[in-house]
């Protein structure tokens, strides 16, 4: 990994050990409701400070804590018009897939290109800091992921445009 | 000596309390459920499970003279469970009485007045319901203390006089209240807290530096100091007269829980996963040590022996956070053997392996509480020893002898 | 039909409702006085970083930091100076800087750490810079530093 990955992976997850101190809390505005608070954002004094962790203008992540749920929002490097597809494709194809991942969200905030949702529950019933463990791998292997995707498209378009040609230069 | 480890369950206990000999506790493993389990040797069985309540039950209490269970829910009541026998078969079983709260939301938190003829339930409708008992309709009624709480209140705790109580709530205020109730109490004497005191009156508003939920609050077992736990990290002592307020700033995860042992020492636990003794007095606070000894791994159930591996007092307390620092520099969490605390399979070196949510005093006089109890998400159940911290440096030096 | 009135907020007319500016206490200080205060502080700072003292020059500007409403050209001046002294620190250095700090200083430098990263671009803030900082002052003020900075709403 590279050196300057390092410290802003080390932030991200510091800051969301922090975050991560959540409790069941029913809803102060609906009767027997429990919902996660973040979302619902009626009850000013139950959220915390929105913190932003960057590494520079593209990438960033967006941690909003409250009492029983956070929200956290990456956006992912985008160098050109190539990769800025393939995040598309890539954060797409998972949000369909959003309840085999347990703690994504459908939607991304604004600004953002992927979320995750995390409840009280989801800190419930698995461990703390394999949360953390797995949101730190998922932000390592996107870049890896999206930077692979790239050299394959371009290595086949390598060889469609080769092989295209070769018909005019038997 | 080593904790005594029990795991109740795989879901978080949301709430625990031992009967006046320990030899049963009432349990609510996150459902609406209260189950009542009896020790047999080194276990713990079911024996018994209260249903009335249909939302997540949040705080249960068991007075230890009159042997009555109170219970809060997430359904907006609260029920006092009895010992009655059965007119059908004669069999002793646990009756519950409805409690009129007049309260429209969640109940949040409950707790018998030392005298126990009152207790006091927290609630997300922005108010502390005072209950007491009504003889001519046989139910509980109740006085609310609203002004001027503004949010949740989270955690409530009785002066040992039976008439002010402590509240700490989502507004980040810790506040004295007295809950005098005419017909119940006798005319409290004078205290450190003030003078006169009718119904809903503030004897004081306390808050952290950093703002911050306030998730727990205990008077000392004198009456005379209060502490405070909010989500900033920080405990706060408060000397009324003063006001001499003393805020310890904690490097580690907030605090949830607290309980006082002695006059000078109270117990505090939370997202941190290991309970943590701090020791003071009117000219100063600290942190005297985690009640845990955090330097090896525990192996997944049961109690852990032996004495090897103490580490230095002085880092006890920022271990836990050593774990998260040392995965910090990825690959020292995946790679087997690595020297970031928590062990290859994932587990802390804590025994409590998540949130501690509650911690009450187990054993002793109140002012001289020689153990404490902890529960917490993890499903377990640990009894502790308050002296643990002070044997540790002896052990310490035991070591180096050895 | 008008479906306006379903997208009224009716819960923000309950009176018990907490607004932002109830959150935290107010500062006593007159903005005209926050920003002579921050104007006097920064002078301070470019005269212990000409002597080269890091320590002296984080610890004067993180005292009292302006907060709270009607303070922006204050705050945005303070954090001018915060980033200056950041960007002017060997990283060698870094480690102890922290360490001399008071407790308080070091949480309102993590507010202030935060608050650059949410503007990456700005003036000379650097987002690698930061990140240093950040990774030097949790080892020493610990997670319990990230809460306080997440729970204080005296938004610096």
């Amino acid at each position: 990994m590279s050196n300057v990955l390092r410290p802003y992976l080390a932030a991200v997850r510091s800051t969301l050990t922090a975050a991560l101190t959540l409790e069941n809390f029913a809803s102060q505005v609906v009767e027997r409701h429990n919902q996660p608070e973040v979302e619902v954002g009626k009850s000013k004094e139950v959220l915390l400070n929105p913190m932003i962790i960057s590494r520079n203008e593209n990438e960033r992540v967006l941690i909003e804590p409250s009492v029983n749920s956070i929200r956290l929002s990456i956006k992912i490097k985008q160098a050109d018009e190539i990769e800025r597809i393939l995040c598309k494709k890539f954060t797409r194809f998972m949000m369909q897939r959003a309840e085999n991942f347990i703690v994504l969200r459908r939607k991304p905030v604004k600004g953002y290109d992927i979320s995750f949702l995390i409840t009280n529950t989801q800190t419930e019933t698995m461990l703390k800091h394999k949360i953390v463990d797995f949101i730190i791998q998922f932000m390592e292997d996107v870049d890896r992921e999206i930077s692979e995707m790239k050299l394959s498209l371009n290595a086949r378009a390598r060889t469609v445009a080769e092989s295209y040609l070769i018909a005019f230069n038997p | 000596m080593s904790p005594e480890v029990y795991n109740v369950a795989q879901t978080p206990i949301t709430g625990h309390a031992f009967n006046a000999d320990r030899s049963q506790v009432a349990v609510s493993l996150n459902s609406n459920d209260v189950q009542i389990l009896s020790r047999s040797g080194n276990e713990w069985t079911t024996t018994e499970t209260l249903s009335e309540h249909d939302k997540v039950i949040t705080s249960i209490d068991w007075a230890p003279n009159s042997n009555r269970i109170v219970t809060s829910s997430q359904d907006r009541n609260a029920y006092v469970w009895q010992q009655t026998p059965d007119p059908l078969t004669g069999r002793t079983i646990w009756k519950p009485t409805l409690v009129l709260l007049r309260i429209n939301r969640a109940a949040t938190f409950v707790r018998w007045s030392p005298f126990e003829d009152k207790f006091a339930v927290a609630s997300g409708a922005r108010a502390i319901a005072i209950c007491s008992f009504d003889p001519d309709n046989d139910w509980w009624v109740s006085r609310l203390l609203k002004k001027p709480i503004r949010a949740t209140v989270l955690s409530v705790d009785w002066h040992p006089n039976n008439v002010l109580l402590a509240a700490g709530g989502a507004d980040m205020k810790a506040r004295v209240f007295s809950a005098y109730i005419k017909d119940v109490d006798k005319r409290p004497a004078g205290s450190v807290w003030g003078e006169k005191l009718p119904f809903n009156t503030i004897c004081g508003e306390y808050t952290s530096p950093a703002g911050g939920w306030v998730h727990a609050v205990g008077f000392s077992p004198s009456g005379d100091v209060l502490a405070f736990a909010s989500h900033d990290s920080t405990i706060s002592i408060v000397y009324p007269g003063g006001p001499t307020i003393y805020t310890i700033r904690s490097n580690t995860l907030p605090y949830v829980t607290l309980t006082w042992t002695a006059e000078d020492a109270f117990v505090a636990a939370g997202h941190d996963c290991q309970p943590v003794l701090f020791t003071g007095s009117q000219s100063g606070w600290q942190s005297a040590g985690s009640l845990d000894d955090t330097s090896a791994p525990k192996s997944s159930g049961g109690a852990r022996g032996g004495l090897g591996g103490a580490s230095p007092v002085g880092r006890l307390n920022s271990l836990a956070y050593t774990t998260f620092r040392n995965a910090d520099s990825r690959g020292l969490a995946q790679s087997p053997g690595g020297a970031g605390s928590a062990s290859p399979d994932g587990d802390l070196f804590t025994v409590h392996q998540n949130t501690i949510t509650s911690v009450r005093p187990y054993a002793g006089q109140p002012g001289a509480v020689t153990k404490v109890s902890t529960s917490g998400v993890d499903g377990k159940l640990v009894v502790w020893n308050v002296s643990a911290v002070g044997s540790l440096t002896t052990r310490l030096g035991a070591a180096r002898l050895g | 039909m008008d479906v306006n009135f379903r997208k009224i907020d009716i819960d923000a007319y309950d009176e018990d409702v907490i607004s932002e500016g109830e959150l935290y206490e107010a500062d006593p200080r007159d903005p005209g006085q926050v920003l002579e205060d921050a104007k006097a502080k920064a002078a301070a700072v470019r005269s212990s970083l000409s002597k080269g003292d890091m320590a002296g020059a984080l610890g004067t500007i993180l005292d009292s930091p302006p907060f709270g409403a009607n303070v922006e050209d204050a705050k945005n001046l303070t954090l001018q100076t915060v980033v200056t002294v950041l960007n002017s620190t060997k990283s060698a250095d870094i480690p102890n800087v922290v360490k001399s700090l008071t407790p308080e200083a070091q949480d309102t430098l993590m507010k202030y750490l935060y608050k650059g990263m949410a503007m990456p671009g700005w003036g000379d803030v650097s987002g690698s810079v930061l990140l240093g900082w950040h990774e030097k002052l949790t080892d020493v003020a610990g997670t319990g530093c990230i809460v306080r900075a997440m729970t204080d709403h005296r938004l610096v």
